[in-house]
């Protein structure tokens, strides 16, 4: 197995442990619970709002959306299924990219002043509960094409459809869908191996 | 090396692209489309859902903008505490935005579920739904996931409040000798049936007027297997073979 300090571990252990709590109790409507939770994770959310939505007034006003969608939903939250952070980030994307869909303007070049994507698998996963399972996807994702794995980094992370991305490499569609398809088949295939 | 247009031939990977989010216009709406007709669809799409939810390790924080809490406070507080006076500015124009907008991702869906199953591949047109249904569209429908206890496909339930029709996907989780009984669980803990689940096929439920003031987000349906015809006694008899909560569109 992956040798990790125990430290590092123990630490995200904690704090997952807190987030965990911090969402459940929100779920029973426990309102200092949902501002440790909001004080715990809104710069993780907000960053993912920024990226996707390319503007600040924009992402500000979908954060707050997202933040009244968790206050809503997080009853509903099930925390042997999912880690709360990805609980909370698939609702800030989800949200993000809705809003993204809901503008006519497409938005053809990254923004330039979005803080880079980091770089290699963390110490410890923020979102995966047992954290020798989290280097798998990004161990997977440096076995494709490095314009496979180019294109689906950027759909995930800018949150464009295939559209924008054929235009941004220029490539036509059918060629851009082809890339990403092949590279998720063997995506699949690395993972499910 | 494989390059381009020979897209024909490139794999299927509807599940994986529809978790992605590339995916917009008609392809999307054929892809949500599946996910309500074909369990094991839906059950690819959380498989890479989560897969790819380990990428949001490498996503780099930024210190949100300061009041957004005390706005969505205000928000949760209602209408009395939003008078607390507004800068005038466009500050709470996108949650009316958002309003409307999943009003119309609500409508979308209400259009993708209602639809019959058999369809042709550009019947779905999510362009046109938007600025046509807003007014009309219930704001409120409701979906839950009720996922197997042991090993099977979910059922995915869809509610809209408006008509008070509930429908399912096919469930297969009785057998010949007993009858799937679905049930709500409110506040009080109590069952209350919402009627009996066909053996075969997608099932329909008109829920009576007791019954719609349960239906809310967050509250769990369950189903329990029944003698055939349903429950004798009103309450779940045999044991309860899935669960799912409901929560909003």
């Amino acid at each position: 197995m992956t040798d990790f300090p125990q430290a590092t571990l123990q630490q995200a252990s904690d704090a997952r442990l807190k987030l965990v709590e911090a969402l459940v109790r929100t779920g029973h409507e426990d309102r200092t619970a949902f501002r440790d939770l909001y004080a715990l994770t809104s710069a993780k959310l907000f960053g993912i709002c920024y990226r996707i939505c390319g503007e600040r007034q924009a992402a500000e006003d979908v954060l707050h959306d997202v933040y009244l969608t968790i206050w809503k939903r997080a009853g509903a939250y099930e925390p042997h299924r999912a880690s709360p952070i990805t609980w909370l980030a698939t609702i800030a994307r989800n949200r993000a990219i809705d809003w993204r869909r809901a503008q006519a303007v497409r938005r053809s070049t990254p923004i330039e002043d979005a803080l880079p994507i980091l770089d290699g698998a963390p110490l410890a996963s923020e979102t995966m509960v047992a954290d020798e399972e989290a280097h798998r996807l990004h161990g997977c994702l440096d076995g494709l094409e490095d314009r496979q794995r180019g294109a689906i980094h950027t759909a995930f992370f800018d949150g464009v459809t295939y559209a924008e991305l054929a235009e941004r490499e220029s490539v036509p569609l059918g060629t851009m869908k082809s890339w990403v398809r092949r590279g998720l088949a063997k995506l699949r295939e690395c993972l499910e191996r | 090396m494989s390059d381009d247009i020979d897209l024909d031939d490139a794999p299927d990977m509807a599940a994986a692209e529809l978790a992605l989010g590339i995916l917009d216009g008609d392809e999307r709406a054929v892809a949500l489309r599946r996910v309500l007709a074909e369990p094991g669809f839906a059950q690819q799409v959380e498989r890479w859902r989560q897969y790819l939810a380990q990428l949001f390790d490498l996503w780099p924080a930024m210190t949100a903008p300061a009041g957004v809490l005390e706005r969505v406070e205000w928000t949760i507080d209602g209408p009395a505490a939003m008078d607390v006076p507004t800068p005038p500015n466009r500050r709470f124009f996108w949650p009316a935005v958002a309003g409307i907008s999943s009003v119309a991702a609500a409508a979308l869906l209400l259009f993708i579920v209602m639809r019959p199953i058999e369809y042709a591949p550009h019947a779905a047109r999510p362009s046109a739904a938007p600025t046509m249904t807003i007014v009309e569209a219930p704001s409120a429908m409701l979906v839950a996931s009720i996922t197997p206890v042991d090993k099977g496909a979910p059922v995915t339930a869809v509610y809209d409040p408006a008509s008070g029709s509930l429908r399912l996907t096919a469930a297969t989780l009785a057998d010949a000798n007993r009858s799937a009984e679905l049930w709500v669980i409110g506040g009080d803990g109590v069952p209350h049936s919402l009627g009996m689940l066909r053996p075969t096929g997608a099932s329909s439920l008109a829920v009576n007027q007791a019954n719609r003031a349960r239906l809310a987000a967050g509250v769990t349906l369950a189903v329990s297997l029944e003698p055939i015809g349903g429950s004798p006694t009103g309450l779940p008899t045999g044991p309860v073979v899935a669960t799912g909560a409901l929560s909003q569109v």
